[in-house]
């Protein structure tokens, strides 16, 4: 404990030194000529559901940009065939405390801004799980794994769905033939399936990578992808960047190093120390998404009730909570 | 009796009733017309605004299509298993029936498959399948096997037409037939005129094709049974599924053909060649796999139920609350129903066997549906949703509307082939009516010795 | 990736990319509850460029959570010496509301009499907004830092100097600094202490892997000092304690190639079956020519059986 105080003070004052050489690539590309913002305005509606950045310009007018707009690295585009061959020399792992989750709900809200999901479209979701009948449920952030026998990857007829030498596992949306056996076959429910056409399916504002999962498909599978473009410039993911509480610690496993932005740690020492374990390891899947169980928790199990009504709905079956709402602590 | 008038004889008999079709079998074929032109409309739906029109959601992606698509490949394998069977053991009474299992076969391989497509998100990438195949998946060995399976059932079929397409050839222009009918029989009997030598080499491959028949119809089981039974599902991964699917598939098969014969008896008025023997013999042959499947099922549930791994006892769980009148119907009344009726001799009527088959039928769709559905209703992490469609699936009227317009093109197909060709081959009639003459012959020199 | 662009960094600074753009709406807004915050910062970096940094943030005086970054806005930088002002260059705000600049190794600096480099960060003034202004003091520090091995030890020693205007080395002192162990998404801080007398000596005890080939990056960092600015160095050291690579079997059930029995299998499998296709068909052949021969022979009696 004492060390890691002494770690996040020191991250503190580092964090300008930090930000000045990470925003070094993005500045660059995000320095632009307001008139381009104003220009568009008519041409495209507000998509309702789109959140929204606000800025200023040298003349004094506010301008509202969609916050789909962040993240997008034209610069960085990797082709479809690149991004089946992974970052050289590197193996990402994923590393989820449970004991400092409190569903804050941030991590999917980020993932979803970062790949423009809607609302309902989660590749990160919260569940909440109770091992047996005496032991409270936690809060369990459940992602894609990335196995490394991955039975979404062995069914797939096309090999729409590819394991790289990086550890990650993603969908091409332009070879997926929508079959669906992946969806069946993913122990983890980690996969969801484009039912409809939507709108931004039609962006084409940049070319398609399975890097970025953006803009997507009807009638094919996406799913986590553990921001493949984000790693390239040497940032978290989306999920692990919005936690509040530093749930999330990503690194690779070569360097047996795993951050969560705040905290640099190492990954073996970590999962040794803390008994990291992976989700139904017993179906031999070998996730590389590693789990700190859920004990000496940082927060009561009813402060994550702290969310909106559709959300709480959705726990309404699990005992524990019946329970809870009994005594009127939600 | 002379070979060659007992041909005329029977073409007289069979030949195919182009010149006539009566008002009633107009309205039927609009009205089977009118259910396909429903489903062409349900599939435009799907096609232009995506599965969404669908009861199909994260969770439970495949629904009835999927059911249906087990159903009738099913169907068609163990048509092709029995038909191969009845021409390889030489059965005495395949005259009647072979004809009837070879069309079943092959139209239900031509409508089963077309489900399959229906649950693909993207119909027009159909050909990444060729274009980046992965032997790995289950899929690609389905896709390899059903078409291996359309290209035997097609020249198997067309052999056992051969002689016929012959005889009416040879006869058809004493009726008023019109021409291009006439030319078609012409192209497809290929020259063939009942030679020593053409009919001995058609004997030889009719016979190697039926053995390759059987071995294919038990491969492309197995490959379906893989399909469910290769994922970490519950209720799916199971090493009992592919003879379990064999053994199912051939029940359903041989109930639907039992259908199909009651059918054709009754509106082709064949009842001098179906006859209550064939449904006797069917009869108890589907006694006997039902009791082999109903077998297949105990043990499949109760070893689930037995060793209590916590997601399997979640399905189970499932099966016997929200599914319980389902279970009952497909696993008890399914199962039972027919074994109850059957296993007494005086039941085996034309009528109760058809009976019992059409609850076998009904049953063992319900049973497929319990295989699909509620596995995909529990996965191993909990749903935990608001919204209830994604939680339960529900069938929508699209499906069911595909899932209509699925028999109805059966039925069309079957009655246009009923037109321009005989259903009961002609030439297998020929066949024993020549055994028969050889036996006499035989008998007849060794009693004048 | 990250030299590659410190190469090019002049260029690349102050050409303005594109930014994809799908919607924008611009609205007239009343500023005066927002004031103004305009921060100037300066590190120099790892290949001793100098990074100048603009940060130019508009914050709501009754909420502080709403902030509104100026975008767009040109930055003007530049090195004063007494009332002279050299323009450095000049880059415009990114939509975080930072403008940047980088200057390479062999840039000239106006210096003071006491070795000072006087920076300035400027807005000039719009219709709506007020000019800006801001400016840094800093003298050139040079951080050397060393990785070796001593009696099989691994040392990390820094040491820090000014260079006077007679070129010579002079050794400061009293800085605190920073040793961090950089890694592919994070800094992992692995020592603090302060340079005396020009030094300061850390000995690495613990071990980490480092790449996959066995290199560490280490780097050591002076923070906002108040003679000096911020400070990075970092070098490359092969320190690391390899781990066992993974490597991916190429056949297996979820690469591209699937394992070799299985083509084989299934090649035997359709090879059989479609030769038997063939076979079928060769004899329909055969039997199609017989039928064709008959018919053009003259009529015969033929018994058939
Ligand atoms: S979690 Fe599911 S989707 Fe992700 S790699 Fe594993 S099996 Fe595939
Ligand atoms: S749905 Fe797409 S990714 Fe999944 S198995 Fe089918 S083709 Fe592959």
């Amino acid at each position: 404990m004492k060390n890691k105080q002494i770690e996040e003070g020191a991250t503190d004052r580092r964090k300008f030194l930090k930000l000045g050489l990470l925003t070094s690539f993005t500045a660059i590309a995000s320095t632009s000529i307001i008139t381009n913002l104003a220009a568009q305005e008519e041409e495209t509606e507000k998509e309702a559901t789109g959140e929204v950045m606000r800025l200023l310009t040298p003349d004094g007018k506010i301008v509202e940009v969609s916050a789909s707009n962040i993240n997008k690295y034209p610069e960085a585009f990797i082709t479809p065939e690149e991004s089946r061959k992974g970052i050289p020399d590197r193996k990402f792992v994923m590393v989820i405390d449970l004991a400092k989750c409190k569903n804050a709900r941030k991590c999917v809200e980020g993932c979803q801004k970062g790949h423009n999901l809607d609302y309902h479209q989660e590749f990160m979701q919260i569940k909440l799980i109770q091992d047996n009948p005496l032991a409270e449920p936690y809060w369990f952030p459940k992602n894609c794994m990335h196995c490394d026998e991955p039975p979404c990857v062995k069914v797939c007829p096309t090999g729409a769905t590819f394991k790289r030498e990086d550890n990650i596992v993603l969908v091409d949306n332009e070879r997926c033939i929508g079959c669906k056996f992946c969806v069946t076959s993913c122990p983890y429910s980690a996969r969801i399936f484009n039912w409809e056409h939507k709108a931004k399916f039609d962006d084409k504002s940049q070319p398609y990578s399975p890097e970025t999962n953006v803009p997507g498909a009807t009638g094919t599978v996406m799913k986590c992808d553990f921001c493949p473009d984000l790693l390239r410039q040497g940032l978290l993911p989306h999920c692990a960047q919005s936690c509040p509480e530093g749930v999330i610690y990503f690194g690779d496993r070569n360097e047996d190093i795993v951050t969560n932005g705040a905290e640099t740690v190492r990954f073996s020492e970590l999962i040794n120390k803390r008994g990291g374990y992976r989700h139904l390891e017993h179906l031999g899947t070998k996730p590389n998404v590693y789990y700190l169980p859920a004990v000496d928790k940082l927060y009561e199990l009813e402060d994550g009730f702290d969310v909106n009504e559709e959300v709480k709905e959705r726990y309404k079956n699990v005992p524990y909570v019946q329970e809870l709402k009994k005594q009127g602590k939600i | 009796m002379n070979i060659q008038s007992r041909k005329r004889e029977l073409f007289k008999e069979f030949a195919p009733r182009l010149e006539t079709t009566s008002t009633v079998s107009k309205i039927y074929i609009s009205f089977l017309i009118a259910i396909i032109l429903v489903g062409i409309y349900a599939f435009y739906l799907q096609m232009s605004e995506g599965q969404i029109v669908t009861g199909m959601r994260d969770n439970v992606v495949w629904g009835i299509y999927e059911v249906n698509f087990i159903l009738l490949v099913c169907i068609s394998y163990s048509g092709a298993f029995i038909s191969g069977i009845l021409h390889f053991f030489h059965t005495p009474w395949k005259t009647a029936i072979a004809r009837i299992v070879e069309i079943i076969t092959v139209l239900s391989l031509l409508i089963g498959p077309i489900y399959i497509l229906l649950c693909m998100g993207r119909l027009d990438r159909l050909h990444y399948l060729f274009m980046y195949p992965r032997i790995q998946s289950p899929i690609t060995w389905d896709i390899i096997a059903i078409i291996t399976d359309i290209v035997a059932c097609f020249i198997y079929l067309y052999l056992t037409f051969i002689p016929d397409f012959a005889i009416l050839r040879d006869h058809c222009e004493e009726r008023d037939i019109p021409k291009w009918v006439k030319k078609m029989y012409k192209t497809l009997a290929i020259g063939y005129q009942d030679t020593k030598t053409q009919r001995d080499r058609l004997h030889k491959i009719t016979r190697t094709m039926s053995a390759i028949i059987i071995v294919l119809a038990i491969v492309a089981y197995t490959v379906l049974a893989w399909i469910f039974s290769l994922t970490l599902q519950p209720g799916w991964n199971s090493t009992i599924f592919a003879p379990y699917f064999i053994v199912g598939g051939l029940f359903s098969g041989v109930a639907f053909i039992i259908v199909t014969m009651y059918l054709v008896r009754k509106f082709y008025k064949l009842e001098k060649y179906i006859r209550k023997m064939h449904f006797k013999v069917g009869g108890i042959i589907l006694l006997i796999l039902a009791m082999l499947y109903g077998y297949f099922t105990f043990t499949e549930y109760f070893s689930r139920w037995f060793s209590h791994k916590a997601i399997d006892t979640d399905l189970l769980d499932k099966l016997f609350t929200r599914y319980f009148w389902e279970f009952i119907l497909a696993n008890y009344v399914g199962i039972l129903g027919p074994i109850g009726i059957l296993f007494f001799k005086k039941l085996r009527t034309i009528n109760w066997v058809t009976i019992a088959s059409v609850i076998a039928l009904v049953g063992i769709w319900i049973n497929r549906y319990l295989i699909v559905i509620p596995t995909l209703e529990t996965p191993y992490v909990p749903i935990q949703d608001t919204r209830v469609d994604y939680i339960f699936y529900a069938a929508s009227w699209v499906e069911i509307a595909l899932s209509f317009a699925g028999i109805a093109a059966f039925l069309l197909m079957f009655t246009l082939i009923g037109k321009l060709v005989p259903l009961v081959p002609m030439n297998y009639i020929l066949d024993s009516h020549l055994e028969t003459n050889k036996v006499k012959q035989k008998v007849n020199k060794e009693i004048s010795e | 990736m990250k030299s590659n662009l410190y190469n090019h960094t002049f260029f690349i600074s102050i050409i303005a990319a594109l930014l994809l753009c799908t919607n924008g709406i611009a609205q007239q807004i009343d500023l005066s509850n927002y004031s103004m915050r305009f921060v100037f910062k300066t590190v120099k970096q790892a290949d001793n460029s100098r990074l100048l940094e603009v940060s130019f943030i508009g914050f709501n005086d009754a909420d502080r959570k709403d902030k509104l970054p100026v975008f767009g806005a040109e930055i003007q930088f530049l090195n004063v010496l007494n009332d002279e002002e050299i323009i450095l260059g000049s880059s415009k705000t990114s939509k975080e509301g930072t403008a940047q600049l980088i200057l390479l190794e062999n840039q000239k600096y106006a210096t003071d009499e006491q070795g000072y480099i006087n920076l300035k960060a400027r807005f000039n003034s719009t219709d709506a907004l007020s000019i800006e202004e801001a400016d840094i003091m800093v003298k050139d520090l040079h951080l050397d830092l060393n990785l070796s091995e001593i009696d099989s030890v691994k040392t990390v020693t820094l040491t820090a100097f000014t260079i006077n205007s007679l070129g010579d080395k002079i050794p400061v002192s009293d800085l605190d600094v920073i040793i961090n162990l950089n890694t592919m998404l994070s800094k992992m801080n692995i020592n603090e202490g302060t340079i005396i007398d020009g030094t300061y000596t850390f000995e690495m005890t613990e071990s980490f892997s480092g790449n996959t080939k066995g290199e560490l990056t280490i780097s050591s960092i002076i923070e906002e000092n108040d003679e000096y600015g911020n400070i990075i160095q970092e070098k490359k050291v092969q320190w690391g304690t390899i781990n066992k690579q993974v490597k991916f079997n190429d056949h297996s059930l979820w690469t591209k190639a699937a394992p070799i029995w299985m083509y084989v299998l299934l090649s035997i499998l359709l090879l059989g079956v479609y030769i038997n296709f063939i076979y079928t068909i060769v004899n329909l052949v055969k039997i199609k020519r017989e039928g064709d021969n008959i018919k053009t022979e003259p009529k015969k009696n033929y018994t058939v059986y």
